[in-house]
């Protein structure tokens, strides 16, 4: 093949006869390099959205596991608290109790003193009948 | 009985409340640490904020302006004290506006208290001095001061003494600077609050101990109670002195006089800082830690009288039930209850306008009178009529709702009186003076003058209880007294210009009540139940006295037991421990009373042969010896083998007149001078000498021979024989005087008094001659 003067001057033609200054495989090549280039940077994008919608996950994730280690902890303390209250709780009805015993020990001697007096009264109403 | 607590829901402070006072009955003031006072209204349930103090004042204690000043009454409370932790105390004026506030303390000022009549208030500071200043706030001296701080200060009954706290100690000082000061260890921590009251005298303190005491005036011990979860951080006396109040976290407590707890409340408050009842004693109050103010009264009071059980059921509301046939009746009233009696078939119950009276036969139409002042702080009933005492005076009403009268004296104070210094008979009225303890003034109750010439009784010792009998004449009225000494006392109330002779009946009492349908004495004597089934006998015969004693042991009701009342045959006795222990008593004491009382002697006799009781036989000897029933007495004293006794009624009997026979009765009774009194008055001269001589009485049988110029030489005759008997000389020089003129002959001294004795006779004689021919 002649020499193609328009090569030497860097000038071409592609398939479609129009001028060009690369050479039409150079051309190609760089097309292709395009392409790549442009799928390249396509799948960099897609793949940050990935990531980016992972780190979200994870976030999410940590933020959730943060409420539920709180509220493990507040159980917790809940928990001993509920102990404790029911001591105090338990406190409040001994003394209750204990109050209520003592009325109840009023009561007792009072009925005891009662019978006494019954059992007196008996006697003396016996007494009366027979002497009479 | 127990409290009833509420809470308003909205309203609260936000901070922790510090103090609270009432005004009226159903208005109180509150202060907080988040600066604000809160009035709180009972009947409207409202709770406004009256003002917002400054932020630099923190309110510790506050304490109204006593109502009554100088006997003056006001009829609202108008202004008050705060104290604050920023050293100053601040007189503030009902609607909040600070009058005037005083640099007083360095450190918080703790306590707050005016005295009773508002003439002066104490101070008492974080720096341990304590102040006390004048009505308008001006620095009259400083009291005390100590290393530590004063928790709370109180002031005594007549407003001459301080209770104050020193760490663990007590101190009482009084005002005038030389006077004693009595200080003792009082609990086992920091003393928190204490409380004196005007009316019982008594001390109440509670303390980081966990403990609250309760205490005389002289410092001693009455009652410590068990030791709490928390510390007591405060309590309060009920203005009549029946009640207290205690506070600890998340505890309300009610407790009686004498110590033993009536009822407990847990409420969800905190700590109840501060505790204040209202001046008709109806309502409570606690400062809570937590914001709220706690509000509490008294439901469940009980009251008993034969087959009646009456409760308080709510604050408006009684029921009655009848135990007989488990009848129960409803009563409702306009207003609150404040005090209530029931006695003597009848219920007497204040509200704070009215007075309903209830007989109980008809528990449907009670006799309503209105109240001149609402706070009635004490009702006493007697057979015929009843008393109420409020703060302006004392008055005694028929149960027909009658104003009967209402007896005064100078320097009465009637809002210190209670049941042990007053007391009602159906005709007669006692009061023990305050100012002067060893003074009882006596009071007719129908015209509300006092009795006799309008001398009080007076006794050697501080009087401590007082108890009039409530049946018989009312000629017969007795008044027991017991005093300092717990020493026993009976004496007539109307005894026509004599003194007042005081006869010592017991040692030791404790408690004594007179019983409702009979002059029967009851009382608790060291640790013996004793029953005076006739007091009376020691006017008549004081040997007989012991004689008509019942005692049993009294183990039983263990240490100061409190008599209630004695009705029919029942005493009831409320133990230290609070529980209630009855005793009967033989019914037979009180029919010989009712027998001798309407002169039926002879079933007397009969029911004394039946019942073969020596005390019994006693008491009959002491009632026919006081009404002259000399063959009654006879065979009484027959009877428990006083056989000297017997004789000389016998030879009572055999006196040739009546005058002769009335002056050996009183003889019998040990009244020599009005024996000689009456001898004289009928001219009976030589019955009187010789009284003198048998009691070897010299002196006097010789002034009157002298005086009536008659038997001198009777006297000097029976004087030498005397003397020759015992082998002594003549050194009463007056007889020495007369024995140098006079000769003594026997056989005509004989012949004279032969001669008196049939004189006697004959006027006698005639007399009763002339009383028949009268007829």
């Amino acid at each position: 093949m002649a020499k193609d003067p328009l090569a030497e001057a860097g000038l071409h033609f592609d398939e479609l006869n129009k001028l060009r200054v690369l050479e039409p495989e150079v051309r190609q090549k760089t097309v292709e390099l395009k392409e790549e280039c442009k799928d390249f940077v396509d799948k960099v994008g897609q793949f940050q959205k990935i990531v980016g919608g992972l780190i979200d996950l994870v976030d999410e994730l940590a933020k959730e596991a943060e409420t539920e280690k709180m509220k493990a902890i507040g159980a917790r303390n809940l928990l001993k608290s509920v102990a404790k209250q029911r001591e105090a709780q338990q406190q409040q009805l001994q003394a209750l109790i204990a109050e209520k015993k003592m009325q109840l020990e009023r009561y007792r001697i009072e009925y005891e003193a009662l019978s006494k007096v019954e059992v007196e009264q008996n006697e003396f109403i016996d007494q009366f009948i027979l002497q009479k | 009985m127990r409290l009833k607590t509420s809470l308003f829901k909205e309203t609260k402070h936000r901070e922790l409340v510090s103090c609270v006072g009432w005004t009226t009955a159903d208005e109180l003031y509150s202060c907080s640490e988040d600066h604000q006072i809160i009035k709180w209204n009972l009947l409207s349930n409202e709770a406004t904020v009256v003002v917002k103090l400054q932020d630099d004042i923190y309110p510790i204690d506050l304490h109204w302006f006593p109502k009554t000043t100088g006997g003056k009454k006001q009829a609202l409370a108008e202004s008050f004290v705060l104290t604050s932790t920023d050293g100053k105390f601040h007189l503030a004026t009902k609607t909040g506006r600070l009058e005037k506030s005083v640099e007083a303390h360095r450190g918080a000022v703790l306590a707050g208290r005016w005295n009773y009549d508002g003439t002066a208030l104490i101070t008492a500071g974080e720096d341990g001095q304590i102040k006390i200043w004048s009505k308008s706030g001006m620095l009259r001296s400083t009291l005390a001061q100590q290393g530590s701080p004063v928790y709370s200060v109180a002031w005594a009954p007549d407003s001459d003494r301080i209770l104050y706290t020193s760490g663990r100690q007590l101190i009482i000082k009084p005002l005038q600077p030389s006077s004693k000061v009595l200080q003792w260890k009082a609990h086992d921590g920091i003393i928190l609050k204490v409380d004196w009251n005007s009316v019982n005298d008594l001390i109440l303190s509670g303390g980081e101990d966990c403990k609250y005491k309760v205490w005389d005036s002289y410092g001693r011990l009455l009652y410590s109670s068990s030791s709490h979860d928390y510390p007591i951080t405060s309590v309060a006396w009920s203005p009549d002195g029946e009640l207290f109040a205690v506070g600890s976290f998340n505890t309300l407590r009610l407790c009686d006089k004498t110590g033993w707890s009536y009822a407990l409340e847990k409420p969800n408050t905190g700590s109840v800082f501060s505790l204040a009842w209202s001046a008709d004693g109806t309502q409570l109050a606690g400062a809570c830690g937590n914001g709220q103010v706690i509000f509490a009264h008294i439901v469940e009071q009980r009251w008993e009288w034969r087959n009646f059980e009456i409760t308080l059921t709510k604050r408006r509301t009684m029921q009655v039930r009848n135990v007989l046939n488990d009848a129960v009746d409803v009563l409702e009233f306009r207003d609150r209850v404040i005090k209530a009696s029931l006695a003597y078939s009848h219920l007497v119950v204040a509200t704070s306008l009215q007075c309903y009276v209830y007989s109980v036969k008809n528990w449907n139409t009670p006799l309503i009178f209105e109240l001149k002042e609402g706070t009635v702080s004490l009702i006493l009933q007697a057979e015929r009529h009843f008393l109420l005492v409020d703060g302006g005076g004392i008055y005694v009403f028929s149960y027909e709702g009658r104003l009967v009268s209402s007896p005064k004296f100078p320097g009465m104070r009637t809002d210190i009186l209670n049941s042990q210094t007053v007391a009602l008979s159906s005709d007669t009225l006692a009061v023990r003076d305050k100012t002067d303890e060893k003074v009882i003034y006596l009071f007719d109750a129908q015209t509300g003058k006092a009795i006799g010439d309008g001398k009080p009784l007076t006794h050697k010792m501080e009087v401590m209880e007082i108890a009039l009998d409530q049946c018989g004449p009312s000629n017969d009225r007795k008044i027991a007294l017991i005093d300092k000494n717990r020493d026993l006392y009976l004496t007539s109330v109307r005894c026509l210009g004599r003194e007042h002779g005081l006869n010592k009946i017991g040692t030791m009492v404790h408690t004594m009540a007179w019983n409702d349908s009979a002059n029967i004495l009851c009382g608790i004597q060291d640790s013996q139940f004793t029953v005076w089934y006739y007091p009376g006998a020691v006017f008549v015969d004081k040997d007989l006295l012991p004689k008509t004693l019942f005692n049993k042991d009294g183990s039983e009701f263990s240490h100061t037991p409190q008599i209630l009342n004695y009705v029919g045959t029942q005493v009831t006795v409320r133990k230290a421990d609070g529980s209630l222990v009855y005793s009967a008593v033989s019914p037979y004491p009180a029919l010989l009373h009712d027998y001798a009382s309407s002169a039926r002697w002879e079933d007397a006799v009969r029911l004394c042969r039946f019942a073969k009781d020596q005390t019994l036989w006693a008491c009959l000897a002491g009632m026919a010896m006081a009404s002259r029933e000399l063959t009654t007495a006879e065979v009484a004293y027959a009877a428990i083998g006083e056989v000297d006794k017997v004789q000389y009624i016998n030879s009572i009997k055999e006196q040739p007149s009546k005058e002769s026979s009335v002056a050996h009765i009183l003889l019998f009774s040990g009244h020599v001078q009005e024996a000689e009194a009456t001898l004289l008055q009928a001219g009976l001269i030589y019955q009187a000498i010789q009284v003198h001589i048998n009691l070897y009485n010299w002196d006097r049988a010789l002034e009157l021979a002298v005086k009536h110029k008659t038997h001198v030489d009777t006297v000097l005759a029976y004087r030498q024989k005397f003397l020759q008997d015992f082998g002594k000389k003549e050194t009463n020089k007056r007889f020495l005087q007369y024995a140098e003129g006079v000769e003594v002959d026997w056989e005509k001294i004989q012949a004279k008094i032969e001669m008196e004795l049939t004189k006697e006779r004959e006027g006698a004689a005639t007399q009763s001659v002339r009383s028949s021919v009268r007829r």
